[in-house]
């Protein structure tokens, strides 16, 4: 490659040379402020990537870990969140014993240190829960469907001063999302039919007690009047956070029957609710769109869609509520970003790599 | 890829055409009217203008202890897909997919029916006496999945040398494989010129492919390591009667049982498929009429964890077939010859998957094999075929074929093939059966195939000949399904591919002094894309080759004897491989892979001792399989055989 290049540069020499001189000094903190697009590519190809959504400009970086550490992330992607000048990836192979968590430098991306195999199995989402400190929801190894969730879940306590696994806490089967409030960590889980969340204090990394919500529960997020938002056993609920009492459950009316609700997200200000209605049409094609509500309503009529699409993966951004979406047109093939207005006005679609699904948004 | 390793290999190939160019047993096809008249004539020959490559049983023999994956990726234009070592392997001929090759056994399809497709690392060479490699979509009498090409397995009598046979082999190899085979073949004359013949044979291998457990890292580029250990199991039972008219009895039982553990030592995490297949077939060739009757078992358990509750599917097949052969020979090099036969399968399906409701049905198949020979120089080939499926009406399958030989004389021989055939896949059971994701109104697949090539073959001396080919070909098919991610994999007909390519291959066999020289070189150039835009997001697709097919592949096998002693190379180049349709992200790199063999043979008196030595992947390169895994780095393996004691 290298002979080919310099065989070309012989020549078009003049071209090559001014091409170099209007290369740009490399800055000494590539990744600023923007947009990390968590690609969870493709289930057995194991091909899941970052891309760096700069908020500056147009230059979007793929796979920034391959590019900053000429080595390929080895699996699913299926978080990253940022803790201490720390970027922490989650990977998730699809080969049983070959997860692990990598850590990188949050400005560099060069890579720092490796949570190994042996000690984390299905990672799945990453909190930022203190200063030096991340919780990671993990599901354990899993079975045979239908199966799947044999082993109870645990939260991977990771210290980013030492970059090492400090504590796992045992949490319920199929532990997925999971939100800090105050200085509680409230988890949820999916698929396994358990109906609690397990709040954990963040400060002595011990368990304090469940809540009933009902199957599943999806915990979305604190709103601007303080209650956390809860999609379980099938329902919007909103759980008072300081007491643990579920206040009220919000009757969601969709726009016709047989649609499913999901991607729950608020809004920058906390006072509106994203999510997406859809459902299969005779032909297996999944007709869906995005709809927003106010959070202080306990009736939900969605009528009027904000956005007529369905996506796999959606997030607003914390500074100026622009909606992420992410589309996947087929998990062998790039997926595209939209963004939107809070109004649902489309903003730009841009390529992203395979499965967009999560977003990460950099200060 | 080694800069150095390809330059290497390209110096091997040069010095394989310097040499000549050349020459690959097509005996069977040189065949006059006048010698096959006598019984029934071998489906093959009605392919007149399709490519077949014979592999013989002295080539079996010395890969004894591979699986058709081993042998078959060395063979341009057949690609795997393969999960790792002892793993899933599964096979792409000409571009297409793992379901468009007919993997045949005694003309029985034994591809599973749930997924309509083989487990190549399941088979090992070892099972059957005689294989033939054929290209295109023409290639067998009932046709479903002979799409991209297909492979024949055939066991044979042995009625050469008379009398009790006992053989026993064991191969140990660094990487933590070991194989053991034993067994016996016997021929015993009965009065009247009756013979009777047969062949025992039980093998076994314990695979652990054991690199480490650490990521490998070359070149810096690294790669994890997956833990597995496959064991496999099997054993072969030939029984051959035939009378003094030369009616042939033949009783093949194949029983094969491969246990792949992924994660072996960690319980929690370990993963099992086990797959098990009992195979038999009965055949009665009297005269020109054969009639078959076979019974297929296949078995897959699948589970995870430590409370293995492993997802069952068993499915059986029960397959009748009868033919007949007709000829009118007016000389040695005119005549027409006829097949007519019908099989009919009868499918008996367990699977979880189905929602535990048995599934059954019936398939008819009718062929008429038409072969006319108009002169010396020019035969042709026309076929019919037609399949009912209950429910389903594959399409009719006509091929036709030409074969005209342009130049003949003493020292050169130029041959013209050219064959258009139509082909199809009837959908497997899993596509339509498969609770919610199947889909009981998916269409058979079509194909039309047309392929166009020049053969020369020219003998410099009786010591030395060769042959070089070219074939052109075009493969068009039509209603490719596909597990639709967008529709949550529920199946559908989505894509129309076409796979068009150039092969060129050459074959060298030559004496010089007392060594022999074999030469065979392949080279393959394939585009394969889907043509037709069906979603909004398709034209990102569109004319891009498709995933896992590289554009440019080579491969060759050298061999050369002297004496006790011989010595075999094979290489393999892939180009660049995208995994994904649209192109985005990392492909897999271009690679490089050579396997050295030194062996020795040293015959007392009837009995043989033969020991060799193999080193795999010799120049160590580290390249990813299907899962993002090292494939096996370097190993060496030391093999014993004893014959004939």
């Amino acid at each position: 490659m290298k002979r080919k290049l310099i065989v070309l540069c012989a020549i078009f020499l003049y071209a090559c040379e001014s091409d170099d001189n209007t290369q740009p000094e490399q800055p000494e903190d590539p990744y600023g402020k923007g947009v990390i697009v968590v690609n969870e590519g493709n289930f057995t190809d194991n091909n899941g990537t970052l891309t760096f959504l700069p908020a500056s400009t147009q230059n979007i970086t793929y796979d920034v870990f391959l590019k900053e550490n000429n080595q390929s992330l080895t699996g699913g992607i299926s978080g990253y969140g940022e803790v201490n000048g720390k970027g922490i990836i989650l990977v998730d192979n699809s080969g049983a014993g070959q997860d692990k968590i990598e850590i990188v430098n949050a400005g560099t991306f060069k890579l720092e240190a490796t949570i190994p195999s042996a000690e984390i199995e299905n990672p799945r989402e990453v909190v930022k829960a203190g200063e030096t400190k991340a919780y990671v929801t993990a599901w354990d190894a899993t079975g045979s469907w239908p199966d799947t969730y044999i082993n109870p879940g645990y939260i991977a306590v990771l210290d980013l001063t030492s970059n090492k696994l400090t504590k796992k806490i045992p949490v319920q089967h199929g532990a997925q999302s999971i939100v800090i409030v105050g200085s509680e960590a409230f988890v949820g889980n999916i698929y396994s039919g358990k109906t609690i969340i397990t709040v954990v204090d963040i400060n002595t990394d011990a368990v304090k007690q469940t809540i009933e919500a009902g199957a599943d529960p999806n915990v979305i997020g604190v709103d601007a009047n303080n209650k956390l938002w809860v999609y379980a056993g099938g329902a919007l609920k909103k759980i008072n956070p300081s007491s643990k009492v579920i206040e009220s459950t919000v009757t969601l009316n969709p726009a016709s029957a047989g649609q499913s609700p999901g991607k729950f997200v608020l809004s920058h200000d906390k006072k509106t609710l994203y999510f997406t209605l859809s459902a299969y049409d005779e032909n297996w094609n999944e007709i869906g769109q995005v709809y927003s509500t106010s959070v202080d309503v306990n009736t939900i009529n969605a009528t009027t869609p904000l956005i007529r699409k369905v996506f796999y993966g959606m997030a607003t951004d914390p500074e100026t509520g622009t909606i992420y979406g992410g589309l996947v047109p087929s998990f062998k093939q790039a997926g595209y970003v939209f963004r939107y207005q809070p109004t649902g006005t489309l903003i730009d679609s841009v390529k992203a790599e395979i499965a967009p699904s999560k977003f990460f948004f950099r200060k | 890829m080694t800069t150095k390793g390809l330059s290497g290999f390209i110096g091997l190939l040069s010095l394989g055409s310097i040499l000549c160019f050349c020459g690959e047993a097509i005996a069977q096809k040189e065949l006059t009217l006048c010698e096959v008249e006598v019984k029934g004539i071998r489906p093959e020959r009605f392919m007149t203008g399709q490519k077949i490559r014979e592999v013989d049983s002295t080539d079996l023999a010395r890969n004894r202890f591979s699986t058709l994956a081993d042998f078959l990726q060395f063979q341009a234009p057949v690609a795997f897909k393969s999960y790792g070592a002892g793993q899933l392997a599964t096979i792409s001929f000409r571009g297409t997919s793992a379901g468009h090759t007919a993997l045949l056994w005694n003309g029985v399809n034994i591809n599973f029916p749930s997924l309509g497709q083989t487990d190549f690392s399941t088979i090992p060479l070892t099972g059957f006496d005689e294989m033939s490699i054929q290209y295109g979509s023409a290639a067998s009498c009932v046709g479903t999945d002979a799409v991209g090409g297909s492979i024949q397995l055939r066991s044979l009598p042995d009625f050469k040398t008379e009398g009790l046979q006992l053989m026993a082999a064991l191969r140990a190899e660094t990487s933590e494989n070991f194989s053991g085979q034993a067994g016996l073949r016997f021929h015993h004359p009965l009065a009247g010129g009756r013979k009777l013949s047969g062949k025992t044979l039980l093998y076994g291998s314990s695979i652990r492919n054991n690199f480490g457990t650490e990521p490998i890292t070359r070149k810096g580029k690294t790669l994890p390591v997956e833990p597995i250990h496959t064991r496999q199991a099997g054993a072969v039972q030939d029984l051959y009667y035939m009378n003094a008219k030369g009616d042939l009895l033949s009783l093949n039982l194949w029983f094969t049982d491969n246990d792949l553990a992924v994660q072996p030592e960690v319980m929690m995490l370990r993963e099992i498929t086990r797959t098990r297949a009992y195979r038999g077939s009965l055949s009665y060739q009297l005269g020109k009429t054969l009639l078959r009757t076979a019974y297929i078992r296949d078995i897959t358990d699948y589970g995870k964890g430590e409370n293995l509750n492993p997802s069952h599917t068993q499915i059986d097949r029960y397959i009748l077939r009868a033919e007949h052969d007709l000829s009118w020979i007016r000389d040695c090099n005119k005549g027409t010859n006829l097949k007519l036969g019908a099989e009919t399968v009868y499918f008996n399906a367990l699977v979880d998957g189905y929602g535990g409701i048995r599934k059954t049905e019936t398939r008819l198949d009718l062929y008429a094999l038409l072969r006319h020979q108009f002169s010396a120089r020019l035969s042709s080939s026309l076929n019919l075929r037609q399949a009912w499926v209950t429910g389903y009406n594959p399409p009719f399958t006509p091929s036709l074929g030409l074969e005209y030989i342009l130049v003949k004389n003493d020292r050169n021989r130029v041959i013209l093939p050219v064959s258009v055939a139509r082909s199809y896949r009837v959908p497997t059971l899993n596509e339509r059966y498969w609770e919610v994701l199947g889909n009981p109104d998916i269409q058979p697949e079509t194909g039309f195939n047309k392929e166009a090539g020049l053969v020369w073959q020219h003998k410099f001396s009786e010591a030395t000949q060769t042959r070089a080919g070219m074939t052109v070909f075009h493969n068009l098919i039509d209603n490719w399904t596909y597990w639709n991610p967008e529709k949550n994999y529920r199946v559908e007909n989505l894509q129309q591919v076409l796979s068009k390519g150039l092969e060129l291959e050459t074959s060298v066999q030559s004496r010089i002094e007392k060594i022999r020289l074999t030469l065979q070189a392949q080279y393959t150039l394939t585009h394969a894309s889907q043509q037709k835009e069906y979603g909004a997001y398709t034209r990102d697709i569109i004319g891009k080759q498709l995933v896992y097919v590289p554009r440019h592949a080579i491969s060759s096998t050298i061999s050369a004897t002297r004496k006790a002693w011989s010595m075999d190379i094979q290489q393999q180049f892939n180009s660049k491989r995208y995994i994904t349709f649209d192109h985005s992200g990392q492909p897999y790199m271009p690679f490089y892979l050579m396997n050295l063999r030194l062996g020795y043979e040293k015959r007392i008196q009837k009995r043989i001792l033969n020991t060799a030595l193999q080193v795999n992947n010799v120049t160590d390169v580290l390249y990813p399989n299907q899962k993002k895994n090292a494939m096996p780095m370097r190993s060496v393996a030391l093999s014993i055989m004893i014959g004939n004691f």
